[in-house]
């Protein structure tokens, strides 16, 4: 089955009295009933793209292939508030479209209470704050039904509760109608917790796209690994046993075999293991805690090891014997299966 | 010369509501889609389009007046149409004069909104002529900021409307240019009767657009 949206090809150029930003994509499908993340840094051309596929930025060369009649909808960064009250601006698009009375208040009803602003229906949307806007604009689109919903930092102004409850509805809008959804969105975690597939926007072009856990735990260069969190990169000898020395008397186990001789190895702060006698993984000696911050639920430490700053996070009520503090001294262990091995001439950009 | 009685003040004010009205629906007309055109596109020439529109503003109607006058003269480009001294002319010259008034005003409301505005009501799958209607509806404020300054203009009007109309009797007279006459002539309380009535039109028109901004803001 072809997917409802798809780019073959495309040149995006943007150009202004003091710049030019050109972004090439050869290839890239957004799946029914699957969610894509847009991943990039700032300027990488996100919204740009996203807007492409929404048809509403042509590109310089290549296409956007529609799949079938599906609509294509687009929330944008910074959601605009139609003249008129929160239910008109929820039932001006079903209007527009000639559904029967019955189905535009269906519909309409059921996206203002999706997205908690049904107390809101009679009041002007000018009126609204960043979050209820944003809320509104999630309303409009999904009331729509759109066969493709692509969403431009959709996570922007919404507390954590709120933005909980859009990640719930996103996962569960795509399992229960099949819609193609593509985020954009600087926030990883979030990104993280609703797709199932990530693109990476690196050096003017899409530079991997894949299924979630390969784009996390395999990325193909150390730009795409710094982009999507591989935080831990260290430059290694790998020898034919297939561990990678760091410094005299400090090594990490591989399971890469592809790699010998001069190489980076990278590890994700969650796969770096604090050992407190569990047995996970295979120790690599002790590290000093030189960072410690902690918003009481996820723990992020910064330790010091083989004279490299590494990062790992730890969930709260982990089983530690007590809070670590600076200064400690960790045992720290990592599953070769975990790590990952980089050419030592990989891109950085 | 008398006085003037009542029904030829009433005639005369219908009169002028009359061509005004008409000019107003043309300027709008026009205006209109001039000003969301050049509101809403770049293009190469456009701050010249403006710098055009916004010198239209302050031309002095009299300049415009002669302009059009000399255009419908029996001896003019358009003057085998014998429309010198008509109602036609004056439309002209009003419609000329409220225009760039009407186009300056309407891209001012369009260049207000969201750069994205366009973009975000394509994306939601709108059909144009909804898309439109609902760019009329999000400048309303504009547009009436425009009929109200449009027809603010064209009513105070007098030397165009003098040029191209003449003040004929029971034809082309209108309320300013028959304060001009019955003032030359001495005959003070038929202007004053004239000019209360225009100022009472004026108020009128202030009245609706505070009335409009203050519903607004509630």
């Amino acid at each position: 089955m072809s997917a409802p949206l798809s780019a073959r090809g495309l040149r995006l150029v943007r150009e202004s009295a003091v710049s030019r930003f050109e972004l090439r994509i050869e290839n890239l499908d957004v799946e029914a009933g699957r969610v894509l993340a847009i991943l990039g840094a700032n300027g990488a051309g996100k919204s740009t793209l996203l807007r492409a596929l929404a048809g509403l930025e042509d590109p310089a060369e290549g296409r956007v292939l529609r799949g079938g009649e599906a609509a294509v909808t687009m929330v944008f960064q910074r959601p605009i508030a139609l003249a008129g009250s929160v239910d008109h601006n929820v039932r001006i698009a079903l209007r527009s479209r000639g559904l029967d009375p019955g189905a535009i208040d269906r519909r309409a009803e059921q996206a203002l209470s999706h997205f908690g602003i049904a107390d809101l229906a009679a009041r002007a949307a000018s009126g609204l704050s960043g979050g209820e806007l944003r809320r509104l604009a999630l309303a409009r689109a999904f009331a729509i039904e759109p066969g493709v919903l692509l969403l431009d930092e959709p996570f922007d102004d919404l507390d954590a509760a709120a933005q909980e409850s859009l990640s719930k509805d996103l996962r569960r809008t795509v399992a229960q109608t099949g819609v193609a959804v593509a985020v954009v969105t600087h926030d990883l975690r979030r990104a993280v917790l609703v797709c199932d597939r990530i693109a990476v926007l690196l050096g003017g072009g899409l530079r991997q796209v894949g299924p979630r856990e390969e784009v996390l735990n395999r990325p193909v260069d150390l730009g795409v690994a710094s982009l999507v969190g591989m935080t831990n990169l260290l430059p290694a000898e790998i020898g034919a046993d297939g561990v990678a020395r760091i410094a005299p008397g400090y090594a990490i186990p591989t399971a890469d075999s592809s790699i010998r001789g001069s190489a980076w190895v990278g590890l994700r702060p969650e796969h770096l293991k604090v050992d407190i006698g569990r047995g996970e993984g295979v120790s690599i000696g002790t590290g000093e805690v030189v960072e410690h911050a902690s918003d009481g639920i996820l723990t992020t430490l910064g330790i010091s090891w083989a004279g490299h700053h590494l990062r790992t996070h730890l969930v709260a009520g982990r089983g530690m014997a007590r809070e670590l503090v600076v200064g400690d001294a960790v045992s720290l262990a990592v599953r070769p299966e975990d790590v990952h091995t980089l050419p030592s001439d990989s891109p950085r950009e | 010369m008398n006085e003037l009685d009542g029904l030829s003040l009433l005639a005369i004010t219908l009169r002028t509501l009359a061509l005004c009205g008409s000019s107003l629906v043309i300027a709008l007309a026009l205006g209109v889609p001039m000003g969301i055109w050049l509101g809403s596109r770049n293009f190469p020439g456009r701050r010249a389009l403006l710098g055009l529109v916004n010198s239209g503003m302050g031309a002095p109607p009299v300049v415009v007046g002669l302009l059009v006058a000399q255009l419908f003269y029996r001896s003019g480009p358009l003057g085998d149409l014998e429309l010198w001294y008509s109602t036609q002319a004056m439309v002209t010259a009003q419609v000329l004069i409220a225009l760039p008034l009407v186009v300056a005003l309407v891209v001012a409301a369009v260049a207000s909104l969201d750069a994205d505005w366009a973009l975000q009501v394509r994306s939601l799958g709108i059909p144009p002529l909804w898309r439109h209607w609902l760019l009329l509806r999000e400048i309303r404020l504009g547009l009436l900021a425009a009929v109200i300054a449009a027809l603010g203009g064209i009513l105070s009007e007098v030397g165009a409307v003098m040029q191209t109309g003449g003040n004929l009797e029971g034809e082309t007279r209108v309320l300013t240019t028959a304060i001009l006459m019955y003032t030359r002539m001495g005959l003070f309380e038929s202007a004053y009767a004239l000019a209360a009535v225009l100022l009472g039109l004026m108020l009128i028109l202030a009245g609706l657009l505070t009335w409009v901004q203050y519903g607004e803001k509630r």
